[in-house]
């Protein structure tokens, strides 16, 4: 899945296959390979309850709807908890803190495959904010990937005022919406114990 | 010989020109709906199988997000087709023979909106002589009615009046998208869209979902006073390329028919998922279906199209003619692939 | 739109590099060659394009190539007033179903034939070839009604 702002870039034309093939081949040998470029775009509206959440991003706040039934905070809210299979309405939209606990990493060495435009490798982490509530698939810009690790305490960073966004989230997008959110930093604070979050570590 | 399986729960969401929500979000109310009605515990199914489409949403395993309106936690016993729900129901079908559970749900849903059907569905195709060159399902059921044409098995007309009876039906239908009460000699007058097509003869572009509870036959008597029964089902296919068979029959829909045992005994109604209008009349061709069955009472494809639900929606109606309308036989077909290339049959009775 | 909808914006691009296969491969050759090949069933048919299998019994088919067209004629057709991005051609065209000269099945391209109004079933119709030819079912841009070549 790629941002569909970027990808006519690298769409190959007839002609640039053609040379690709000719250059891998005697133009007499059997042919015996097929290249074919498959694009395809998609417009969707956002879904009220995702659109709720963008528009809390804009105000610097992070929203998330919390189970009637469990307690569980799902944020960006879905309109549904999933585990008690009720549904979620503007009624259980709570605030949450932006400010929390790693609970768990993973490190990308990206693979220089097609779309991928990062080179070196990145952490991203999930989140348990305090108060309740968490999120995934986020960033520690500036912190040394070898350096991530479960119960570091950070708090969010917003991007500027004149520069936030929110053209990047979906339906989709789980949370992630670097256009409002630049990541998160460090507080310098000690790390939790992992007592705190350790049955959290999604 | 098959064990007894029984339709005792449905549900559909209505059919959308563009949804604002999200697929699991649509689903939930309608998967709840349909375990509702059959009065079955959400946590007792004995087995879950969905039919969507990826390609349809733009979105890699969409199917595992469509879980969510399930209940999936703790771990339960599920299945996937990337197919209309009809095959997730006869997979369903089949888990049932094995005696061990006694309840199902199947479902099926799809977004169409966010796409272009017109250049998703190629990808369906094959990949060397038909996906390159935007083989389209417009362009070829068109070939398909051309060839009804030209081979005197159809008229422009009966397509119209075919199509319009299907908006008049779809009248009652709280889940249908296009209705209406048209002249057929006035949606003559209309352009083409792909000759020989004219909009009428195309399904409309929806989004929507629908659910389907099965249980076998003394869970379905202990749940229900009206179950319906499956008292056949089978499904068939023909050659993928379009121009290495006769496009004016449909070999599978005539064999799936006849093993599902559609003309042992007189049909009250047909829901088929004729979703261009002169597929209709060659169905009821193949199907032996005629004049004295209704077909399609609740509008069919032409008046709501949830791909991946569409054909899942056929068993669901048909099952209201029989739960709901006291009916006694009904047949519901699905469709896969272009230009009917495989199809589905099953006859549904009540007791 | 109304201000309470906000449309979002996905893509999903692949770039598949597929192999052929003996049967694909000598077809796309000679579509790279100029050439249309059918292969032989073997209750004599001619099969256009070119299968691996016999659609109607699954008997796997020997090599046994023949050259067939590049005239043929229209068994169906379907015109197509706005083409999608993907199709082969930019202007109104049709979609035929062509029997190739030699062969005994239907062959699904284009039909570039100007107007609905020249297009009729049993037409005739040549391939009108693309000068840079790479081996791809694209090799032949469209076909032509055969009296305008
Ligand atoms: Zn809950």
């Amino acid at each position: 899945m790629t941002d569909a702002k970027q990808p006519d870039a690298k769409q190959p034309d007839a002609k640039q296959l053609a040379a690709k093939q000719e250059e891998a081949v005697d133009p007499s040998a059997p042919v015996t390979g097929m290249d074919y470029f498959m694009k395809l775009e998609y417009h969707e509206l956002l879904c009220p309850v995702v659109r709720e959440f963008a528009d809390a991003l804009m105000d610097k706040r992070l929203i998330g709807h919390k189970c009637p039934k469990c307690g569980l905070i799902y944020s960006p809210p879905r309109g549904y908890c999933p585990i008690c299979t009720v549904q979620t309405t503007k009624a259980d939209e709570i605030e949450i803190q932006t400010h929390g606990i790693v609970t768990n990493y993973t490190v990308v060495t990206p693979v220089q495959y097609y779309g991928q435009e990062e080179t070196e490798p990145f952490a991203k982490v999930s989140l348990q904010l305090d108060g309740g509530g968490t999120l995934s698939l986020q960033d520690l810009p500036g912190v040394p990937v070898e350096q991530v690790h479960p119960g570091m305490r950070v708090e969010i960073v917003w991007a500027p005022d004149d520069e936030r966004h929110v053209d990047d989230v979906t339906n989709r997008s789980w949370g992630s919406a670097e256009g409002a959110i630049r990541g998160w930093k460090p507080t310098g604070e000690a790390d939790a114990d992992p007592s705190e979050y350790s049955d959290k570590t999604f | 010989m098959a064990n007894d399986i029984a339709i005792v729960g449905y549900a559909q969401s209505p059919s959308w020109r563009q949804s604002e929500l999200t697929e699991p979000q649509f689903l939930f109310p309608v998967i709840s709906e349909a375990i509702e009605r059959a009065g079955v515990e959400r946590r007792e199914i004995g087995f879950t199988c969905a039919g969507s489409c990826d390609y349809l949403s733009g979105q890699t395993f969409a199917f595992v997000m469509n879980l969510e309106a399930v209940g999936a936690w703790p771990p339960i016993t599920e299945s996937h087709v990337e197919m209309d729900g009809a095959w997730a129901l006869y997979e369903a079908w089949v888990r049932l023979q094995h005696g061990d559970i006694d309840t199902a749900l199947v479902f099926g849903s799809g977004k169409s909106s966010p796409g272009v059907p017109a250049e998703v569905y190629p990808h369906q195709m094959d990949p060397y002589t038909l996906t390159p060159l935007g083989a389209d399902p417009v362009s070829l059921a068109a070939l398909q009615a051309r060839a009804m044409l030209d081979a005197g098995k159809i008229t422009e007309r009966e397509m119209a009046e075919i199509a319009a009876r299907s908006r008049k039906s779809a009248i009652g239908n709280p889940y249908a998208q296009v209705t209406g009460d048209d002249d057929p000699d006035a949606l003559l007058k209309e352009p083409y869209v792909t000759a020989p097509l004219r909009r009428h003869d195309l399904p409309p572009i929806s989004d929507g979902a629908c659910a389907v509870i099965l249980a076998t036959a003394d869970k379905a008597k202990s749940l229900s006073k009206r179950p319906v029964w499956i008292r056949g089902i089978d499904h068939r296919i023909d050659i993928h390329q379009p121009g290495m068979r006769d496009l004016t029959e449909s070999p599978s829909t005539r064999l799936a028919g006849k093993k599902a045992g559609v003309g042992d005994a007189k049909v009250d109604i047909a829901e088929l998922s004729a979703t261009f209008s002169y597929q209709e009349k060659l169905l009821c061709e193949e199907l032996g279906l005629g004049d004295d069955v209704e077909i399609n009472p609740s509008g069919g494809p032409l008046a709501a199209n949830p791909v991946m639900a569409v054909g899942l929606a056929r068993f669901a109606e048909a099952a209201r003619q029989i739960a709901e309308h006291g009916k006694g036989r009904a047949v519901a077909h699905a469709t896969s692939g272009q230009c009917l290339q495989q199809n589905l049959v099953a006859v549904l009775e009540g007791d | 739109m109304p201000a309470d909808k906000r449309l979002t914006t996905h893509a999903i691009e692949f770039p598949y590099t597929r192999t052929l296969g003996p049967v694909y491969s000598a077809f796309l050759t000679g579509m790279r060659d100029g050439q249309i090949l059918g292969i032989k069933s073997r209750d004599g048919r001619v099969l256009c394009p070119p299968t691996e299998w016999d659609p109607n019994t699954g008997e796997g088919l020997d090599a046994d190539f023949v050259e067939v067209g590049p005239g043929g004629v229209v068994t169906t057709w379907a015109w197509v007033t706005e083409p999608t991005s993907k199709h082969p051609v930019d202007h109104p065209f049709a979609f035929a179903l062509i029997k190739l000269d030699g062969a005994d099945t239907g062959l699904l391209h284009a039909v570039d034939a100007g107007s609905m109004d020249a297009m009729q079933t049993g037409m005739r119709v040549t391939a009108r070839w693309k000068d840079e030819r790479i081996g791809h079912i694209t090799d032949v841009e469209a076909f032509v009604p055969e009296a305008a070549k």
